[in-house]
């Protein structure tokens, strides 16, 4: 067969991916997608974000309903078809994924699926159903994105020791589920399972859950925790864990180097994700990698190698869907000659527990780490008519101000519905917003945006709905 | 009322009364000459704005003037009084009170302050206060914002902020200029001297004329301001002789004068549609690149006062005999010196033919603010290779001169083909005529 030759080819159809691909589409580029997968979409919306977030809309519903019972509203107890939810939630992912490939199609971006491999750099041999295909590039977008770590040790070949990809099967609901790993991973799907019935265990090598958050935004969520799961145990480490019958026995070795040995019916290892570096031929090209196998890229998400770019997780840096796509967008600008960059762009943060904690810009930890003079205007929901009408009061909004220019630098949430709210904080920090753009905005009651509005107020010490120290002028 | 010089355009706020065609007493007519004014590259009538009866001659032959200034009082004959020539400048614009101060031409001492130079990008603290639309115009224009001090709450830069300080540094970046052009008769010691040549034999002095003055002016503004680069080519001319020779006649027939020139102005007209670069202004202060959507060819006319360029309009849509004609009929009256200054501006490009003459290659000087010129010199017998035997062929030689700050060297040269290519290949289309 002859080679196909394009302008550019995209490797991996996941968020970075296919938002290069359409992207470079819309700009007058000739542009192949090549995905390994059978389905576009890559891990956020086929093993990640979609299917996580679908499952967590639909048990939140459990804790709500048990919650409601002191509201006067008593609900009998739930039924749950697993086979039901696992369906639904794969209709949604479907759904979406079809929405992909009809774009993908509407714009003239051809899909090729198989798996990629570097013969030199301008030349991506595809090993397609059908035979090797070869594609003659001028750039090639590398968004291969990462998988779930599953260290060798853990490995045993048992399909009771899940990774997040397995863990969103929802295969059963386990009686006791270890969490190995207290980050976001972890969090969101120990609370699902737990909504679900399990008796969760999360054991943290760290003394905190959810690291990368403010302590006072994690809070919450280590309350809803110590509440909803059975235990979490920081400063605890996996020593062994085997196969026993249909159990798996883990030994873990506390602070105090007490080892104790359980059995769980299932394990959910979350200790982070490793880069898709492997069987790339990218040896065949000039990029390099660094230690942990993510490719070096400049500003420009330009890797060593003149012909090839890298966005996305395999990228390196916060492994987030919208941050691979916002990379899609710089790689692309560039390949048209556009000045563009990815340095300085502010990268929101969500967790999606129970409560939501989302934040951007600098966080108050960080400045803290860095000696960056903040002054901090924190709202508590307990204040917050409308968090009060939602029964959820346990909620923060915070800003970290610039105390010389007022300058918004970062803003921190917990609390219900944190994903969304972020997204006025990204503004204001992307906009060099000042606390006062921000108290003076009207923002509509009653909402959960009041909070933004309100802890602008409290940095010159005049909310209306908290009581705030003076601000000396 | 007063009859004012009015606004002559580019390069011609300026100029000496050279004739004057009305005296007290007379009657005039809106529209009827009543001056000759030498400036720029001509000679030009000037039309009076009024209708009346001249009550009062207020200029003289040899009198330099510039725009604004009274030429004639005309007392009110009929009709209603035409509207002022020049009307007060509009109030500025309310803005924010930053930007219309840094608008202002600003004292030396504070323009020096942009010479500061800013935190290294790199030294923490948070980037500067801008929108990512800002940020985005700044990447493009390779503007360090940190340079920049921001007019909103917290020092957040927006647009007027960074229109000003563009507008700041197009300023500081024409000082020197400005600042040595002022500072010669405040400073004598600096002043030019005068060599005096009669020392080593007989000379015979006579001063500039107002064009020599326009000309060397501008020749010496371009040469400074445009970082040129010259590109060499030749064309075989055989196809255009050919055609030449074969319509001739026809043309003549229908009073145009088929020349080379008509062929160039043809050829590049179409070339300039295919690669509008080459059809491009610099705004300096915008730091916009203006692209003209329409196609103005200057054709450099020698006369026996100097260099004058009159430009066909919309080259690209007028055929052979049309642009023929009015290559002839701008030619003459240029050397008559009948040439209107309209007829003088609004160029998009310009060649400059000196084949007529003789010549080979040479470096026409960018004609400001066009990006590109074209040289043609005489075609000659050269001894060409062509499928492996040498032959006789009549070859052009022509020469683009282009600003490298807009036009690279691949562009250039890819035009300069698309160039070489239409008189190879010129389409007897084209010239054809029943």
């Amino acid at each position: 067969m002859d080679p196909i030759k394009t302008d550019i080819v995209v490797l991996g159809a996941g968020p970075g991916g296919y938002a290069a691909a359409f992207y470079a589409a819309d700009m007058g580029k000739r542009v192949l997608l090549v995905e390994q997968d059978k389905r576009l979409g890559g891990v956020c919306l086929n093993r990640g974000c979609i299917p996580s977030k679908a499952l967590l809309h639909a048990t939140h519903l459990l804790g709500d309903a048990r919650e409601s019972a002191h509201r006067g509203i008593v609900f009998s107890e739930p039924q749950i078809d697993l086979e039901k939810l696992r369906t639904w939630k794969n209709s949604v992912v479907e759904k979406l994924s079809g929405g992909i490939g009809f774009l993908a199609k509407k714009r003239g971006v051809q899909v090729l699926y198989g798996r990629g491999y570097f013969e030199d750099s301008h030349t991506l041999r595809v090993e397609t159903a059908e035979g090797q295909q070869f594609i003659n590039y001028e750039k090639c977008i590398v968004a291969v994105g990462s998988k779930a770590a599953l260290p060798k040790v853990f490995d045993l070949g048992n399909s009771r020791i899940m990774t997040s990809t397995e863990a969103l099967e929802v295969e059963e609901i386990p009686e006791d589920l270890l969490v190995v790993g207290g980050g976001y991973i972890g969090m969101e799907l120990g609370t699902v399972y737990a909504n679900l019935g399990s008796k969760v265990v999360v054991v943290e090598m760290l003394d905190t859950i959810l690291a990368g958050a403010d302590p006072d935004l994690a809070r919450p969520v280590l309350k809803y925790a110590e509440k909803n799961f059975r235990e979490l145990r920081f400063k605890t480490k996996v020593v062994e864990m085997s196969t026993k019958g249909k159990k798996v026995r883990v030994v873990t070795e506390g602070p105090d180097k007490v080892k104790k040995e359980e059995l769980y019916d299932r394990v959910l290892v979350s200790i982070g994700r490793t880069p898709n570096c492997n069987d790339l031929g990218l040896e065949n090209t000039k990029v390099e990698q660094d230690e942990r196998g993510f490719i070096k890229v400049n500003e420009k998400q330009e890797t060593s190698d003149p012909n090839i770019m890298a966005i996305g997780d395999i990228a390196g840096g916060v492994m987030l869907a919208h941050k691979a796509s916002k990379e899609a967008r710089v790689a692309i600008e560039t390949i048209v000659g556009q000045e563009s960059t990815s340095r300085g762009v502010v990268i929101p943060a969500v967790v999606f527990t129970h409560p939501e904690v989302a934040w951007c810009g600098l966080t108050e930890s960080e400045a803290k780490a860095k000696g960056i003079a903040v002054e901090v205007a924190k709202f508590p929901w307990g204040a917050s008519g409308r968090a009060l009408t939602f029964d959820k009061p346990e909620g923060l909004t915070k800003l970290i101000i610039d105390p010389e220019t007022e300058r918004v630098l970062g803003v921190g949430i917990v609390g219900h519905g944190a994903g969304e709210l972020i997204a006025e904080g990204v503004l204001a920090v992307e906009m060099g917003a000042t606390a006062r753009d921000l108290a003076e905005s009207v923002h509509p009651h009653p909402t959960l945006s009041e909070t933004m509005m309100e802890a602008a107020e409290v940095f010159y010490g005049h909310p209306t709905h908290t009581i705030a120290k003076k601000r000396e002028e | 009322m007063d009859v004012k010089l009015p606004n002559l355009g580019e390069g011609a706020d300026s100029g000496t009364v050279v004739n004057i065609y009305v005296k007290e007493g007379d009657q005039v007519s809106k529209g009827q000459s009543i001056i000759e004014l030498e400036t720029g590259k001509a000679v030009a009538p000037v039309p009076s704005s009024a209708t009346g009866k001249v009550t009062k001659v207020m200029v003289a032959v040899g009198d330099k003037i510039s725009v604004g200034a009274p030429l004639i009082s005309v007392a009110d004959g009929a009709g209603a009084p035409a509207p002022a020539a020049a009307k007060p400048a509009a109030p500025a614009k309310p803005g924010s009170v930053r930007a219309s101060v840094a608008a202002a031409p600003a004292p030396v001492a504070e323009e020096e302050e942009l010479e500061v130079e800013a935190d290294d990008a790199d030294a923490g603290g948070p980037p500067p206060a801008a929108s990512p639309t800002i940020r985005h115009m700044a990447r493009e224009l390779g503007i360090d914002l940190r340079k920049i001090r921001g007019s909103e709450n917290g020092g957040r830069i927006v647009m007027s902020d960074l229109r000003a300080y563009v507008q700041r540094l197009t300023r500081l970046a024409a000082q020197p200029r400005i600042a040595a052009a002022a500072a010669a008769p405040a400073a004598p010691a600096k002043k030019i001297e005068s060599i005096d040549f009669s020392k080593w034999g007989p000379v015979v002095k006579k001063p500039m004329t107002q064009l020599r003055k326009v000309i060397s002016q501008r020749m010496a503004e371009s040469w400074n301001a445009v970082p040129r680069v010259t590109q060499f080519d030749e064309a075989d001319l055989t196809i255009v002789t050919d055609l030449r020779k074969k319509y001739a006649d026809a043309y003549d027939k229908k009073g145009a004068k088929l020349t080379l020139t008509s062929f160039a102005i043809k050829v590049v007209a179409d070339a300039l549609k295919k690669h509008p670069m080459f059809n491009t202004s610099i705004d300096e202060a915008a730091g916009d690149i203006i692209f003209k959507e329409y196609i103005h060819v200057g054709v450099a006319v020698d006369t026996d006062q100097g260099l004058i360029v009159p430009v066909i309009r919309d080259a690209d849509t007028k055929d052979m005999v049309r642009l023929s004609k009015e290559l002839n009929d701008l030619a003459t009256k240029t050397r008559e010196r009948k040439i209107g200054i309209e007829e003088l501006q609004g160029g998009s490009f310009t060649i400059s033919n000196q084949g007529g003459i003789g010549g080979g290659h040479f470096t026409p000087i960018v004609n400001k603010p066009e990006v590109a010129i074209l040289g043609i010199g005489r075609g000659s017998l050269k001894a060409v290779v062509r499928e492996g035997k040498i032959e006789p062929r009549l070859m052009l030689p022509l020469t683009l001169a282009y600003d490298h700050r807009v036009i690279d060297g691949g562009t250039a040269v890819r035009f300069m083909l698309e160039i070489v290519q239409g008189f190879e290949k010129f389409n007897e289309a084209a010239v054809k005529i029943s």
